[in-house]
Formats: C-alpha cells, structure tokens, sequence
C-alpha cells in the first residue's frame, strides 16, 4: 500500500479542479452483465442514482485502484462527498455522490480520449448510468471531461 | 427559445404539437440530447426520475412497458424525435420484449417518461482477455466469461487517442479492456460496438 510522506505534493483535487477520463458503469439491481454487480463499497449504488465511484475511498480502495501510478495523488473522499463533474466535450456537468470504489486507474494508465481537440488522460471517475447519461451519451462510452467540487 | 425539453412535453402534450416537435428536436444524435436547461436538479446521490432502466415487458403502439431491475414498472414513452440505439442508432421498431435499456427523458406528471434517448440491451463492462480469434473475444469480467461478437461493420477498437478502427488485431490476451456493446438477452454474450484499449 502506498502512503503519502509529509514532503509529497498536496493531493491535486484539494487545491483545482482536475481532468480525466469518465466512463460508466453499471450496479445495483441490474439486467445482463451487470446482474451480479451489486451495491457498490458504499452499499448504496445504483444505476438510476447520480452516484459515482472514486478511485481513494479507503485504503482498500487506492490498493486496487492505484491511481498514483499514473502520477494522480487524489484526495480521500468518502461515501457520500459529492464531485462536479463536467463533460469538456458539451460543457455540461453534473453533480454525484460517491457510492462505489473505482475505476482501476492503473490499469488504463497513459490512456487518452479526445472531442475534437480536446483531450483528457487516465481514468479518474467512473458514473452511473443515471448520471453519465446527463453530460454524455451512454453510447459514448469513454469522454475527457473536468471533476471539481460544487 | 424553446429547450428541447419544452418540445418532447409538446410532442406529449397533444395539440398536433408531436410531429412538429419531432422535426425541430432534429436528428437528436446522441451528443445533442442532453440540453437539460429548465429541468429541476435532482439531489445529488438520489434516484432521478428522468431516468429509467429495466427491460421491455410489452410494447404498445409508441409506448415501452418497462419492469425496473427494482421491480418499479415504467411506461417509457417514444417520439419521433426519440434517439433510440442498439449497437448503433435503430429505428422503434428495433425494440424488442426482453431487451434491457436504460432511458433519459422527462417525466410527465402522469408518469411516463417521455425519452429523449433510450439505449438498448446497452453495456460498458471492463475486464481483461482470456482468449481472442477473428471474431470473439471471451472476455473476464469480474470473474465471469463474456463472450463478445466481433459484429463486421460495426465493431471498432479505439486505441487511446487513436481515432476507432475496424481492425482489433492489435488487441492481445491478457490486457485489460473497456467494452461497450449490446447484450444479447439471456446471454453471456455481447455483440461489440467499441472496444477501448489503453495501448
């Protein structure tokens, strides 16, 4: 498990907003694939809320997520904190609240998406179907987009 | 001006209002249908009621009967200007009883959702793979097999920034994936429209 040192930077999201990657994902009651999802580390997640799962909910959350392996040091937010989270390719946002551990960061470290020019890297957050398909069509399955606080 | 909105409870509302809403909400791609203006904000962490999922139960005239995976039924309502997809976009007759779906629209004070998108059978599962050929790819999603269909003509591999490309053999065993497809219902089987790759 990897722990922050006194000399480390500050987690980047106390002090701005941050860009990444956002997708969905299912849970809760569910069809298909998603039937055996379940409710999330928090107990409480489900399609049809505006939830979002965040990579540093524990530290058994960021031992499965690792996002500082893709130089992320994000801050601790547990069940429940709420996020912005804005699409840059539309300019619409949503607001959620953290109900799941995740995405794995590390596993799709470096990686890029892009609307037109702009573009946004690695893994940072992932939304419900609820809330994703607010900023984005779910058919867009991976978008750039900005997270914040309200 | 008239959000998007104001024209799908036009088009539900009556007052030979429907086709004419239907052609000003144009072609409705799926990027273009998430002008929420006016829409009251939902708390954040709470259930939205301008979103529905579940599975088609029945189909009457331009009206999905849908039973949520919670057991709640929801009467999800099609216009013309409704974007409907199912591995890509699909005219209403493409909906089928025992498709799943997930919905965004409005809500109508009698209930029914009036869509502005419905998703058919629509899934974005990530896992790494066990095993690929030409036109499959088994997938591990959590711990279970997804047998995932390489569909000609439709199914593209977005490598990173990389714009999507017919060709998936640069896809290798054991790396991890995100796949976006339509589930084949009551299956362990998807048919791909996207396969995104980190590499």
């Amino acid at each position: 498990m990897v722990r922050r040192q006194p000399t480390d930077p500050p987690p980047i999201d106390l002090l701005a907003s941050v860009q990444g990657e956002v997708s969905w994902f299912c849970c809760g009651t569910a069809w298909g694939p998603c039937s055996t999802t379940g409710k999330g580390a928090c107990g409480t997640c489900n399609s049809g809320s505006l939830q979002h799962a965040w990579p540093n909910t524990s530290d058994a959350c960021w031992a499965i997520t690792h996002p500082d392996t893709c130089g992320f040091n994000l801050s601790r937010r547990t069940c429940g904190f709420q996020h912005r989270i804005t699409a840059l390719c539309s300019g619409t946002s949503v607001v959620t609240a953290i109900a799941d551990c995740g995405p794995q960061t590390d596993l799709f470290c470096g990686e890029k998406s892009c609307c037109g020019a702009t573009c946004a890297s690695n893994r940072l957050i992932d939304l419900t179907p609820a809330a994703y398909s607010k900023i984005a069509s779910l058919s867009a399955g991976l978008r750039p987009c900005e997270i914040s606080t309200p | 001006m008239t959000s998007r909105r104001q024209m799908l409870k036009s088009a539900l509302l009556g007052g030979g209002a429907s086709v004419v809403a239907a052609t000003a909400l144009g072609s409705l791609g799926p990027e273009a249908a998430f002008a929420t203006a006016g829409a009251p904000e939902v708390e954040p962490g709470t259930v939205d009621p301008n979103f529905a999922e579940g599975r088609i139960r029945s189909i009457k005239d331009n009206t999905l009967l849908v039973l949520g995976s919670n057991m709640v039924f929801h009467n999800i309502r099609v216009v013309d200007g409704t974007s409907l997809w199912k591995l890509g976009p699909v005219p209403f007759e493409q909906a089928k009883p025992g498709d799943g779906l997930y919905a965004r629209g409005v809500r109508m004070p009698d209930g029914v959702l009036a869509a502005e998108a419905v998703w058919l059978n629509i899934v974005n599962i990530k896992g790494h793979i066990k095993n690929i050929t030409s036109d499959k790819i088994h997938l591990d999603h959590n711990g279970q097999e997804v047998l995932c269909h390489v569909v000609p003509g439709k199914s593209v591999a977005v490598h990173s920034e990389s714009p999507p490309s017919a060709d998936l053999s640069m896809l290798r065993v054991s790396q991890h994936v995100q796949i976006l497809g339509a589930w084949r219902p009551d299956t362990n089987e998807v048919d791909i429209a996207t396969v995104f790759s980190p590499h």
